[in-house]
């Protein structure tokens, strides 16, 4: 009895270092592009006599700000990700609660309503993901496909082509959410990067001691068994959805605060790939079942930090694009290599 | 049972045809206002969401109402990166056999064999805003000389940096003509001031004011000791740069000049944030487009390159009626 509660604790202590080292992997990661980049400014900056930028706190602040919007979007997508699904649309329902938020901005109403709507336009853009996958029996890479330039398109009309600007009615605490350097001071990161944080936390916890979370694993490890096991794989499914149509609602809410109040329903076009990448370089798989919240965060850090090491480095924009996809790919291969070994 | 479903949709498909060649026949022909031939003209910017496009509509509007026999359609893709959709969209077009295309092309090069497409099949096509490399199958280029409004903004930004210091130029995506020209304007003007120092044109943004803001930033803490101006060269790259200029505290301290106006670029002005603006006139370049076009179909003979003008905005001038009709020109208000 003894000693099978020692093995017991045994495997349980390998499997959480197991599971430390899988969500750390990516953090690694994050934190090897950090050296590299800090070691050749330094280099470079001796070479070309300035003062090295990049090894500072206020690239930690920048780089934190850049990644929020990508990084609270790629929130949502770990859990339709994890679940087996996938959500094309996420660029398009991010612009489109952009785009409503700064309706409700630019016509008077108070903050409350143009943040409530903006979310909830995020929320019902995940429902109507989830219902129509449910409904229709379509593969969700089709659906998302499609409701992608529906979202794109109701943007649009909302704003009449141009993009909605709100600028001088948004109210201090919200464009303090996307400003590079914390307002107060005292918050060390901007507001939007402790949203993203404490929103990670909420994740993780759901995913990790909730039955809930429980249902997402086991619907994307594999959907017959769970249906089998009796979990209601279409009523989960459209809660997933919705639920990631929170996140990008908030990140919608981002959009919207970094330019001083502007909601331009193009603005996502593409950044559905970068929300996808930042939850795959992060550990998590395509084929479902499989991914964690600081991977997720890493990943978003990693692409901003290139960015931002990039153009410090003074690297032509062309040769950006071949260093960031080739870091994706390595991020991922490693990451394989390990798990596999 | 298949074959009858076949015939049906054949048929139904034949019917429709007929019934659209049927109409556009007519509309091609149908006698106009003043009793002569009523004309087709496609319009076809680069975007249709930037405010700078309804300006060029509106004007081509302006146009085909003075004109009268003319029927102006008005497409273009909704993102300016894309000119796989522009192509389809000129084709489209040119399957339609409408009378004349009119056309800002996305890249100069892609475009050349649309053109030559077009003009295979009897359709003329008159460019706007932006050039080709091989203008030999267009009727008329309508633009503004762009070279000369990149050196419009190097001259002023070297008048009123003194003439030393360090500048920062903030790239379109390569292979738009216009934006290339007022790079290569701008450069060539600044490299006649020795105490200039260009300390950065390496970086490109695509159509895509938070990345354009994401790269300025960077830039700007990289630069900071350095940087005295900054110049950038479209609508979605200025806006990104002035939030930069602002989240970095650098707004009104750094010079910065930008190339085409909007509302947010324009309350920069008024702050003086933004110290000078190089303007173009959309509303007469969607006219002359229209006007040269209708002029070629008419028979006439038309220049090869036309210019539509460019001013320099500053704090000082911005009141002036002139500049401010290019600073706040009309819109298309219609649908």
């Amino acid at each position: 009895m003894g000693s099978s509660l020692n093995a017991g604790l045994v495997e349980r202590g390998f499997r959480a270092a197991r599971l430390m080292r899988s969500a750390l992997g990516p953090f690694l990661g994050l934190l090897l592009v950090v050296v590299l980049f800090s070691v050749a400014d330094s280099v470079r900056s001796r070479a070309v006599g300035k003062r090295p930028t990049f090894a500072t706190a206020a690239t930690a602040q920048k780089v934190l700000r850049d990644a929020s919007q990508t990084g609270v979007a790629a929130l949502g997508m770990l859990l339709i990700i994890i679940a087996g699904g996938i959500d094309l649309s996420a660029g398009a329902a991010m612009s489109l609660a952009a785009t409503v938020t700064a309706w409700f901005f630019r016509d008077g109403y108070p903050p409350a309503v143009g943040v409530t709507a903006g979310i909830g336009t995020g929320c019902l853009a995940g429902l109507l993901n989830g219902a129509l996958i449910g409904a229709l029996r379509i593969v969700p890479f089709i659906i998302t496909l499609g409701t992608m330039t529906v979202f794109t398109g109701a943007g649009l009309i909302l704003a009449q082509d141009t993009p909605i600007r709100a600028f001088g009615k948004v109210p201090d605490w919200i464009l303090n959410l996307q400003t590079p350097y914390p307002v107060p001071d005292g918050l060390l990161v901007s507001s939007g990067v402790w949203v993203m944080l404490a929103l990670a936390a909420a994740v993780g916890v759901l995913l990790k001691y909730t039955v809930f979370g429980r249902h997402v694993f086991a619907v994307g490890a594999n959907e017959a068994a769970a249906r089998l096991c009796g979990i209601g794989v279409h009523r989960l499914r459209a809660c997933v959805y919705t639920l990631a149509g929170f996140f990008i609602g908030v990140a919608g809410l981002f959009q919207f605060a970094i330019l001083s109040g502007e909601g331009d329903p193009k603005a996502g076009l593409g950044k559905e790939l970068e929300i996808i990448a930042a939850v795959v370089i992060g550990g998590g798989s395509l084929s479902g079942g499989r991914g964690s919240v600081l991977g997720t965060l890493s990943g978003a850090c990693i692409m901003a930090a290139i960015l931002h090491g990039c153009v410090t480095l003074d690297i032509k924009t062309a040769y950006q694009k071949v260093i960031l996809g080739v870091i994706i790919v390595a991020a991922v291969t490693l990451d394989q290599l390990r798990r596999r070994s | 049972m298949r074959i009858a479903v076949l015939a049906a949709f054949w048929l139904a498909a034949a019917l429709i045809a007929s019934g659209c060649s049927e109409s556009e026949r007519s509309g091609a022909t149908a006698p106009g206002a003043g009793g002569q031939k009523k004309f087709r003209i496609a319009v076809i910017p680069k975007g249709t969401t930037h405010d700078f496009w309804k300006s060029v509509h509106a004007g081509a509007q302006d146009a085909a109402a003075e004109l009268g026999n003319i029927e102006i359609v008005w497409n273009g893709p909704d993102n300016e990166k894309d000119k796989e959709a522009q192509i389809k969209i000129v084709d489209t077009f040119v399957g339609e056999r409408v009378d004349g295309i009119c056309l800002a092309p996305i890249d100069r090069d892609a475009f050349v064999p649309v053109v030559k497409r077009a003009k295979q099949r009897g359709i003329p096509v008159v460019v706007f805003d932006s050039g080709l490399s091989d203008p030999s199958d267009t009727v008329s280029c309508v633009a503004t000389d762009n070279y000369k409004g990149g050196v419009l903004a190097a001259e002023f930004l070297a008048r009123i940096l003194g003439q030393s210091g360090g500048v920062i130029l903030l790239r379109y995506q390569a292979g738009s003509e216009s934006t290339e020209q007022r790079e290569l304007g701008f450069l060539e003007t600044l490299a006649r001031y020795d105490r200039i120092k260009l300390v950065s044109e390496s970086q490109r943004v695509e159509s895509d004011p938070i990345q354009a803001m994401k790269i300025g930033e960077s830039l700007l803490r990289d630069q900071r000791e350095r940087v005295a101006g900054v110049f950038t060269v479209c609508e979605p790259i200025n806006k990104g740069m002035l939030q930069a200029l602002e989240n970095e505290k650098l707004a009104g301290k750094v010079r910065f000049v930008a190339f085409d106006s909007d509302p947010r670029i324009l309350q920069g002005l008024r702050d003086r944030t933004v110290d000078g603006i190089v303007l173009q006139d959309p509303v007469r370049m969607g006219y002359l487009a229209v006007k040269t076009m209708a002029a070629h179909l008419a028979g006439q003979p038309v220049e090869k390159l036309i210019s539509t003008g460019e001013e320099l905005a500053t704090f000082e001038n911005m009141h002036e009626p002139q500049i401010r009709e290019l600073l706040e020109p009309k819109q298309f208000q219609g649908k």
